[in-house]
């Protein structure tokens, strides 16, 4: 899955920031996100894994699946504004 | 009373200025003097930033630091009835405890004794009218610049000018004064002078509805030698009780805790007041030993009445403290904490108006209030107890087996305990809207607006399905029951995740978790209408029916997409760079899309809501 949307939000942001209507980010703010969001993976695999309903693992592989991607996207922002 | 008070007051100040010319000097002296107090406030508000407001949030963790902290801040601010306002704001706000308030008020009455001594030790000693003037020329070019922070600084001297001038006003119209008329003629000694000088010093600040004011009176006019030393003692105690008359009023307005920290503050500034009385002689012996061991003159009244004001308004705290639960627990038996009313707001009241920070922290309350209210609402509108849902560990099955019908008239429950905080919530900011407020405040309480007004139009969409949910749901008719069973389950799923969130620890919480929230609303909505297809299709539902569900299951959807925004705004971070990282990583419903995709997550059309088809149930 593509960033061009990150991308497209991150230059919006610094367009906010330079002319004073956003917060500074630091990468130690990404990484609070991001410890959050590992945070909640963990949860959601141990609950996969314990989870014996089909209907139930199907629900929580689509928010594991989300995740990942928020995981991925913080990973990216953190090294981008580093 | 309040009709008569004020034309008494001028006729009585017009009678003064007619029978003496030097009491326009003292009136005015003192009236320059609260103008100053007036400015010096004004300035700190502005100079401060909220500094006093995020400090006072923090200083009641221990009833020590609370104390502290109202020592610190009424030397600062000169002023004890400022910090009773913010503190009855506060707790009014549900900011700070009760505890916590009256461990503000205690500090707050010995911080107020440093202004007994910067009169006494400065103001009567040197001309202070000659720093007053520059220092009020310097302040007005500050107030006239556009930086809040100078403007706040400008303020600040302008008031401390203000407050030098009023001193030396007052004691020059003293000085003259006594060249007219005695006031010593009027001294009494013994119990009735403590007595009728008590009840003197009490009105004079009920009127001025300043304590600092009635001291640096009584210390200029005793500096003078208009007044004895002894009824100088009585009036000092007298403002001490005068002064809770502005926590009285400022609780006026407030909610019930508000009016406890006023009852705190009438008790322990009276009770202090009647030690000091009692206790009068030996008092003045130790205010003789301490001056005489820090050098102070036997003759020097001012500055002893000063050394008297700190040592009764600190025993005062030192005596009370022991007791300091006990007089909680007898306030909160006097004054007990009201049956709620659920339909009626609970945290918008005025006390709370006065501060960005009690605006915005009473309002996320109110909003969090009616989505109590509207979630009760959502879920017997569909049929479903709250508590079975939140302990079930398969909401498909609980929804399955909820099929009695609640006895709910729902427009009327709405009008009574949904409408009526939506409209004191949106009475609220466009109150607040003229106030002028830092714009990040005003725009999170704009967006907590946004969030009741979603909440209300969530409360409206279950209001459009509740016909068919009683008509359909609550015996069971195959498949279209199993389709509004699908709907019931999904807006359920969704009020329990809100539920886990709000449970979180905010540390871990993160207004992320909905994105996984609103990808299963999407799932879950094409998975419905692919099913309706299909039934359509094999005949098993018929056109209209199948319009009919199609058209609550429009409702149902918006039910569930409306309470994701609201709990996205209500969740989203409160430090403002973390709430900008996450609304950067928020995902888009074409992300989301993808992210379904790559994740692998099956859209079957067959997929049963209910649970029940295509389902491996656990055992």
């Amino acid at each position: 899955m593509g960033l061009k949307k990150l991308v497209e939000k991150v230059e919006d942001y610094n367009e906010r920031l330079q002319r004073g209507k956003a917060s500074k980010i630091k990468p130690s703010d990404v990484q609070k996100v991001l410890t959050k969001l590992h945070k909640k993976k963990a949860e959601l695999e141990v609950a996969i894994a314990s989870s014996r309903r089909a209907d139930k693992k199907e629900r929580l592989k689509t928010k594991l699946g989300i995740v990942t991607e928020q995981i991925k996207r913080a990973e990216w922002l953190v090294a981008e504004i580093d | 009373m309040r009709k008569f008070y004020l034309p008494v007051a001028i006729a009585a100040l017009l009678l003064a200025f007619w029978f003496s010319p030097d009491a326009q000097e003292i009136a005015a002296g003192v009236a320059i003097f609260l103008f100053g107090m007036l400015m010096l406030e004004d300035g700190f508000k502005l100079f401060g930033g909220g500094i006093l407001e995020r400090l006072l949030e923090r200083a009641t963790s221990s009833t020590s630091r609370a104390i502290l902290f109202g020592i610190v801040s009424t030397t600062l601010l000169q002023s004890s009835s400022l910090v009773s306002v913010i503190t009855i704001s506060f707790l009014s706000a549900g900011l700070i405890s009760l505890i916590g308030g009256v461990g503000i008020i205690f500090g707050a009455n010995i911080g107020t004794t440093t202004g007994a001594w910067l009169v006494a030790g400065l103001g009567l000693k040197v001309n202070i009218a000659a720093y007053a003037m520059p220092m009020i020329a310097l302040s007005i070019l500050l107030v006239f610049q556009k930086p809040k922070p100078l403007r706040g600084i400008g303020y600040a001297l302008g008031g401390l000018g203000f407050l030098f001038l009023g001193i030396h006003h007052m004691k020059e119209g003293f000085e003259a004064f006594k060249d007219q008329i005695d006031l010593l003629r009027f001294a009494l000694p013994g119990l009735l002078g403590l007595i009728v000088y008590t009840l003197l010093g009490t009105s004079a600040t009920v009127i001025m509805q300043s304590s600092h004011a009635t001291m640096v009176l009584i210390l200029t006019a005793l500096s003078a030698g208009q007044i004895t030393y002894e009824n100088a003692l009585a009036l000092a105690i007298g403002a001490n009780i005068g002064t809770t008359i502005t926590a009285i009023i400022g609780a006026l307005g407030a909610n019930f805790q508000g009016k406890r920290l006023a009852l705190a503050h009438l008790i322990f500034n009276v009770a202090t007041a009647a030690v000091a009385l009692i206790f009068i002689a030996p008092l003045r012996d130790l205010v003789d030993a301490i001056s005489a061991t820090v050098g102070i003159g036997s003759d020097d009244y001012a500055l002893k009445l000063a050394v008297f004001h700190t040592i009764f308004n600190t025993l005062g705290v030192a005596l009370m403290l022991p007791f300091l639960n006990r007089l909680i627990g007898f306030i909160e038996q006097r004054i007990v904490e009201p049956v709620r009313d659920v339909s009626l707001p609970r945290y918008l009241n005025e006390a709370v108006d006065e501060f960005p920070q009690t605006l915005e922290s009473a309002l996320r309350q109110e909003v969090r209030h009616l989505y109590e209210n509207a979630m009760e609402l959502i879920m017997h509108g569909l049929n479903l107890h709250r508590e079975q849902i939140f302990k079930s560990d398969n909401i498909a099955a609980e929804v399955r087996e909820s099929r009695a019908a609640f006895d709910l008239d729902l427009e009327e429950v709405y009008e009574r305990r949904v409408k009526t905080l939506y409209s004191a919530i949106v009475d609220f900011t466009t109150r607040v809207g003229d106030k002028q407020i830092p714009p990040e405040i005003a725009g999170n309480i704009y967006a907590l607006r946004d969030v009741s007004s979603d909440i209300v139009q969530v409360v409206k969409s279950v209001k459009h399905l509740r016909k068919n949910v009683l008509r359909y749901t609550t015996r069971s008719q195959g498949t279209v029951t199993e389709l509004y069973d699908g709907l019931r389950t999904e807006i359920a799923r969704i009020v329990v995740e809100i539920r886990k969130l709000d449970l979180a620890p905010p540390e871990d919480r993160s207004a992320l978790w909905l994105d996984q929230e609103r990808a299963q609303i999407e799932v879950d909505a094409r998975s419905t209408a692919r099913r309706v297809d299909a039934l359509i299709r094999t005949g098993k539902m018929n056109a209209t029916a199948a319009t009919s569900f199609l058209n609550d299951s429009g409702y149902a959807y918006a039910a569930m997409r409306g309470l994701i925004d609201a709990a996205r705004s209500y969740y989203i971070a409160r430090d403002l760079a973390i709430a900008e990282v996450e609304s950067l990583l928020t995902l888009d419903e074409d992300e989301l899309g993808e992210a379904r995709a790559a994740s692998g997550s099956s859209s079957n059309p067959d997929r049963d809501h209910g649970g029940r088809k295509n389902v491996i149930e656990d055992g």
